[in-house]
């Protein structure tokens, strides 16, 4: 891998000025314009984006599937094979690709081994036994267990981390040369994520794959590529060696997307890149980052060269800006949190059928604080967000809110008082309605403003949440996804409440714009004093915005406690295994921990249900009984078997 | 479809004609006049004359509301029935709903003729019996569809915040739900349409719809048989004129559907 | 499996049972007279009272359907008022005549619209699928019953190939069977055919848009194993919930077309029950026809069950 520079001789894939245009009614959008790239034989090139950036794009022009679109290229050359005329010739076979979202694109009518043999019998020329033989043996090498039996499945009796291996080993299948992964891990757990990545690592060094990594995640780029291009509105700004750059990064942009990232390992306040992508339909000659960078120069105007030696970047700036970093926001004052509870859920339940999606959970949650829920998908924690806010009837348990009992059919003044922003800024907002009219209704429910009143409150609350007033007369589709959340957040403020459920609330958004919106939530929770729960799969937004941590596995709270104690260093295995699945910049994988088995595995009967994954089990006592609640000091509550001073222990190691 | 407003257009003339159209013929749709029968289409009758002498072109003309007539009064009886029905199934998971749900699947689980022949076979037929009967027929597949649609949108984000802020189930359906619910609802009425027509013009060609001397067209239709081979215009004029409506109300329902439903190519 | 084929086969009896109770009903609480629908309004009252007894008017409504529905049960369909012999055979020949001229039809319909549909959506925005698309909007508007006469007028009175009306049975010789179950048969598949090709051609697009496709082809598959290997598939699902919606409607059509062809079927007959207000062949004539009806839906939902994974591999659970 180390050894390999961006000139050596002839690369495996070279493209060279490849643009792309699509055909919209709006008009043509140049999805890539002049893109230079090439991936060395044996190499591993990460080409990163926020969506938009036209990363998938390149992926489905080297395949020639790009179908209606205008395809124009100096030279897209795959080990000689010229892909522009025989793209057909490669695809499948010697190039080969893993997408996104395993479950759409797997074929739900047809059996797991039917299509991972298709390959090796229509390509490989393989008799169908033996081509079922080879599969299962395939099977076997991603890391699937009992692969004779899963042969005979259909995808949707699998989980997305199984489906994901299917896919890989469909890939493989082809024994192809490179390997073109489209955001392979992106619809995953972090936990399964990281199972994914160990293996197309492994697999990369036992093959001698070459691999095209397109992701937004610069934390798996770092994990799995040694070499990385930054593209932005489909242009690529920074082309190099994987740490130059991500450590010493020299694109505006590419500062701006780290400068933005969170990281569990760091709290505060992130350094958001203002405004939103150019128009693709008319792109500028000049740099078309140059309206959101924080460096813009007179000269951005002209057209910028991919300027350097091994390590390229488009800005005419880059050498005199060497070492300057993103400007960061000032730091707020210490959070607002008063004593004693605004919020208190005693031993609240809620079952689905069969399931017990929430299992007598007690939490507490102070007038001003941030609490943190992180947990994997499935684990229960909408739900409870849910229960806390009375939107579903608990089976059992009691909530409490300003010191009064709140019933399953709460009174209006409890409605007001508590709130919930969407994960989805998409369906948040009724497609139907404008921005006025949608923010005009909780002040007309709740008798807060009427008339000429309630327009200068919407004002007023667009704001807040840094809006223009004019965005009164929008509909939500004329909103890009950040500013769609933020109207979210509005109509959450209108009723001026003292808590606020965020559900994945920055989860659909890019990272440029999940920093805006994190600081967003942040300074207004300062200015209101308001409590927030904060529901998230991701740990390292938690830690970035939480006072306060509970980390939930299977329905039941596992951990509670202040976020610098449980996750610096964590103490909880599931805490742990969490945090250490986080692919971070610069943190070498080999020390990471795995889970075995799927998100969610509940370890039936008494015992402790996170038993079965875990990797600190203590054998029959976790299997049969109840985990203690152990109580740690200043707030710290643990649910484990294992002794506090062994916890320690464990923790100072990791 | 680009046809959408050529269909729009076409459809207004055949509802204009349906109106005023007996006021600009000049004969009676009723007149007898024995010495013209089997009169061949000619310029003082352009789609020739029945058994009856009677102008065909005039008779088609009376007759063209009585389908327009069944074709959306049904459509209306369905939507008035069903969207109702369908919203109260959504909103109510209780035995209410439940049973009005048990219902309507198994007036689904009829052939869609039978319901019609059914009722018109024991009561007197008419217009208004024919409309209901073929209503009643699609009554269920409305309520089926809205429901769908209203359980989809109780699902969205919006809606739930609507709840979290404690708005009533009548505030719901009126603000977030309906203004969402319309456009499926309104593609499926105008493909509805099309079969409401072709149903009803089926029943009255049986003898279950209008009666004579009603010139419903698929009664003329039915009247013709008789003198196909010696006078075929009798009922090619309605057959044709049949097919223009329905041609005509199916490029403006393809058409809607292709304008309020994105996902349909 | 099993237990799901268990499941609907309780679901076709359910139906069927609330269809006797619908029927009944329909016909003897809706307003008007039963002995005087069958009489006419002529009637003299000493008819009308005597038809009353023989009908067992008097009795109460549940006892009437206990009647009914016992001898349902013994398979007693009933009396036929007009014809004066039980209902059941009556029904059955007629029965054997419809479901030839159906299941040709219906065949038609499923070989023709499918093939037509996929053929459409594989030649998406080239003339095939133009040239299909109008065809498709202008024979859904076209009536059967006008089908009927419009090929009658012009195969049979103007080419004098084949004969306009009447049914001929096979022992009379294959050839006259043939050719007077043509036209029928071709009438009643045109307007579906057109039905089901274009509700096919929108699942089938819809197939080809989808991520397991562009999976496929990434996989280099010939552009036939895709579509007939991984779109195909998927888009048979909802072409058998469109078939099943068609069969539905096929029947409206045979009812029409046996009418205008004279071919003495179950359709005919209702006809003629309700012509001649024979109400107790009337009733058994549809419970008979709700019954094909719900067996044709059961085996749609188990082809559907059949081919589709999900359900199968779940349905014992």
């Amino acid at each position: 891998m180390p050894g390999w520079t961006h000139r050596m001789a002839e690369p495996l894939l070279a493209i060279e000025r490849l643009s792309v245009a699509f055909p919209t009614r709006r008009g043509l959008v140049q999805a890539l314009q002049s893109v230079d790239l090439s991936v060395p034989a044996g190499g591993a090139l990460a080409l990163v984006g926020e969506s938009g950036s036209g990363k998938s794009t390149v992926v489905l022009a080297l395949l020639g599937l790009l179908g209606r679109a205008r395809v124009d290229a100096a030279r897209m050359s795959f080990d000689g094979i010229d892909l522009r005329t025989r793209a057909a010739e490669v695809r499948g076979r010697r190039l080969a690709v893993v997408f996104q979202d395993p479950s759409s694109s797997l074929n739900p009518a047809l059996a797991i081994g039917r299509q991972v043999a298709e390959p090796l019998v229509i390509h490989g020329k393989l008799p169908a036994a033996t081509a079922r033989v080879q599969a299962t043996e395939l099977l076997a090498e991603v890391g699937l267990p009992r692969p004779s039996a899963l042969m005979d499945c259909y995808p949707h009796q699998l989980s997305g981390g199984m489906k994901q291996r299917v896919a890989i080993a469909m890939a493989l299948a082809a024994h192809p040369d490179l390997l073109l992964l489209d955001e392979p891990t992106t619809a995953l757990d972090v936990t399964v994520e990281a199972g994914i990545l160990d293996l197309l690592a492994d697999l990369r060094a036992r093959r001698g794959l070459s691999l095209l990594l397109v992701s937004h995640n610069l934390g798996i780029v770092d994990r799995l590529c040694d070499r990385a291009a930054v593209l932005y509105a489909g242009r690529v700004v920074e082309d190099g060696p994987v740490p130059g750059v991500l450590g010493r990064s020299r694109h505006p942009y590419t500062r701006g997307l780290l400068a933005a990232l969170p990281r569990p390992d760091e709290t505060g306040l992130l350094s958001p890149i203002p405004g939103n992508l150019p128009d693709l339909t008319a792109p500028v000659a000049g740099c078309n980052f140059q309206p959101r960078c924080a460096f813009a120069a007179a000269g951005c105007e002209a057209p910028q060269m991919l300027t350097g030696a091994d390590h390229l970047v488009r800005c005419h700036r880059a050498v005199a800006l060497e070492g300057a970093s993103w400007p960061a926001p000032a730091p707020l004052p210490p959070p607002p949190v008063r004593d004693g509870a605004l919020l208190v859920a005693e031993g609240l339940s809620r079952r689905f059928g069969a399931v017990q999606a929430v299992d007598a959970v007690s939490l507490t949650i102070a007038p001003g604080e941030v609490l943190g829920l992180v947990g994997e998908s499935g684990c229960g924690k909408s739900t409870l967000g849910r229960l806390l806010l009375r939107l579903i009837a608990s089976h059992a348990g009691s909530l409490a809110f300003g010191g009064e009992a709140i019933p399953n059919d709460p009174t209006r003044s409890f409605r007001r008082r508590a709130q919930i922003v969407f994960q989805n800024p998409d369906t948040a907002l009724n497609p139907r309605q404008t921005v006025g009219t949608i923010l005009r209704r909780p002040l007309e429910h709740f008798g807060i403003a009427r008339g000429a009143a309630a327009r200068t409150e919407i004002a007023r609350l667009l704001e807040l949440v840094r809006l223009p007033a004019s965005y009164a007369s929008r509909y939500p589709h004329q909103l890009s996804g950040g500013e769609k959340q933020r109207v979210g957040i509005a109509r959450a403020l209108a009723s001026r409440p003292e808590f606020i459920v965020c559900d994945e609330a920055v989860s659909a958004l890019d990272v440029s714009v999940q920093a805006a919106v994190l600081n967003l939530l942040a300074e207004l929770r300062q200015s209101l004093g308001l409590a927030l729960l904060f529901v998230s799969h991701d740990i390292s937004v938690i830690a970035h915005v939480a006072d306060r941590v509970a980390v939930m596995y299977g329905g039941a709270l596992m951990e509670v406690g202040p976020a610098a104690i449980v996750l610096h260093p964590p103490f909880h295995p599931y805490t742990q295994a969490l945090l250490s699945a986080v692919p971070v910049i610069g943190r070498r994988a080999r020390d990471r921990l795995r889970l075995p088995g799927e998100p969610g595995a509940v370890h039936p009967g008494e015992g402790c249900r996170f038993a079965l994954r875990c990797h600190r089990q203590l054998g029959q006592v976790c299997l049969e009984q109840a985990p203690p609640w152990r109580d740690l000091g200043d707030g710290h509550q643990i649910r484990c078997h294992i002794s506090i001073e062994a916890l320690q222990e464990l923790s100072q190691g990791s | 479809m680009k046809l959408f407003w050529p269909g729009i257009a076409a459809l207004s003339l055949i509802v204009l004609a349906a109106i005023i159209g007996t006021w600009l013929t000049p004969y009676d749709p009723a007149g007898f006049a024995v010495r013209l029968r089997f009169a061949a289409p000619t310029f003082l009758h352009p789609f020739g004359t029945d058994e009856f002498g009677r102008d065909v072109l005039s008779r088609v003309l009376s007759g063209a509301h009585l389908s327009l007539l069944i074709g959306f009064g049904a459509m209306l009886v369905s939507l008035v029935g069903g969207v109702p029905l369908g919203l109260f199934t959504a909103f109510n998971r209780g035995w209410g709903g439940t049973l009005v749900l048990r219902v309507a699947d198994l007036l689904l689980s009829l052939p869609p003729i039978l319901l019609g022949l059914l009722i018109l076979a024991v009561t007197p037929p008419s217009t208004l019996k024919t409309i209901i009967a073929v209503g009643l027929v699609y009554i269920p597949i409305m309520l089926r569809l809205t429901r769908a649609v209203a359980m989809e949108l109780l699902e969205e984000d919006f809606v739930q915040a609507a709840r979290a802020r404690g708005e009533s189930a009548a505030s719901i359906l009126a603000r977030e739900i309906l203004p969402n619910a319309w456009p499926p609802i309104i593609v499926e009425c105008g493909l509805r349409v099309t079969f409401a027509i072709l149903l009803g013009s089926a029943l009255s060609f049986l003898g279950l719809g209008p009666q004579p001397p009603a010139s419903e067209w698929g009664v003329m239709i039915a009247e013709s048989r008789e003198f196909l081979d010696q006078a075929p215009w009798i009922g090619l004029a309605p057959g044709l004129c049949l097919c223009v409506l329905l041609v005509t109300v199916n490029l403006v329902g393809e058409g809607l559907r292709a304008r309020l439903d994105p996902s349909h190519g | 499996m099993t237990a799901y084929i268990l499941r609907r086969l309780l679901g076709v009896v359910a139906v069927v049972a609330a269809t006797t109770v619908l029927i009944f009903g329909i016909v003897h609480i809706l307003p008007g007279n039963v002995a005087y629908a069958i009489l006419g309004e002529f009637a003299t009252p000493s008819a009308v009272a005597a038809l009353e007894v023989k009908l067992g008017l008097h009795d109460p409504l549940w006892l009437q359907y206990w009647h009914w529905l016992s001898g349902l049960l013994h398979g007693d369909l009933g009396q036929s008022l007009t014809m004066d012999r039980p209902a059941g055979p009556v029904i059955a020949e007629a029965v054997g005549r419809s479901a030839i001229l159906a299941g040709f039809a219906f065949a038609l319909v499923a070989v023709g619209g499918i093939g037509l549909g996929v053929h459409a959506a594989t030649h998406a925005g080239r003339p095939a699928d133009h040239v299909l698309g109008l065809a498709q909007l202008i024979f859904i508007g076209v009536p059967d019953f006008f089908w009927a006469i419009l090929v009658i007028l012009v195969f049979a009175s103007m080419l004098g190939w084949l004969p306009a009306t009447g049914y001929s049975p096979i022992s009379d010789g294959f050839g006259a069977w043939v050719s007077h179950l043509v036209l029928p048969v071709l009438v009643l598949a045109v307007g579906l055919i057109a039905h089901v090709s274009r509700l096919t051609r929108a699942a089938m697009l819809e197939a080809l848009r989808s991520r397991y496709v562009l999976m496929a082809r990434a996989k280099g598959l010939s552009e036939r194993r895709v579509l007939w290997r991984h779109a195909a598939p998927n888009a048979m699902l909802p072409a058998i919930t469109i078939l099943a919606i068609d069969f539905g409607l096929l029947i409206g059509g045979v009812v029409v077309i046996e009418t205008v062809f004279a071919i003495p079927g179950l359709g005919r007959l209702l006809v003629f029950a309700i012509e001649h207000h024979d109400l107790p062949l009337l009733q058994a004539g549809m419970l008979v026809l709700t019954t094909i009806y719900a067996l044709a839906n059961l085996a749609a939902d188990l082809a559907y069950a059949a081919l589709n994974p999900r359900i199968r591999y779940t349905a014992s659970a």
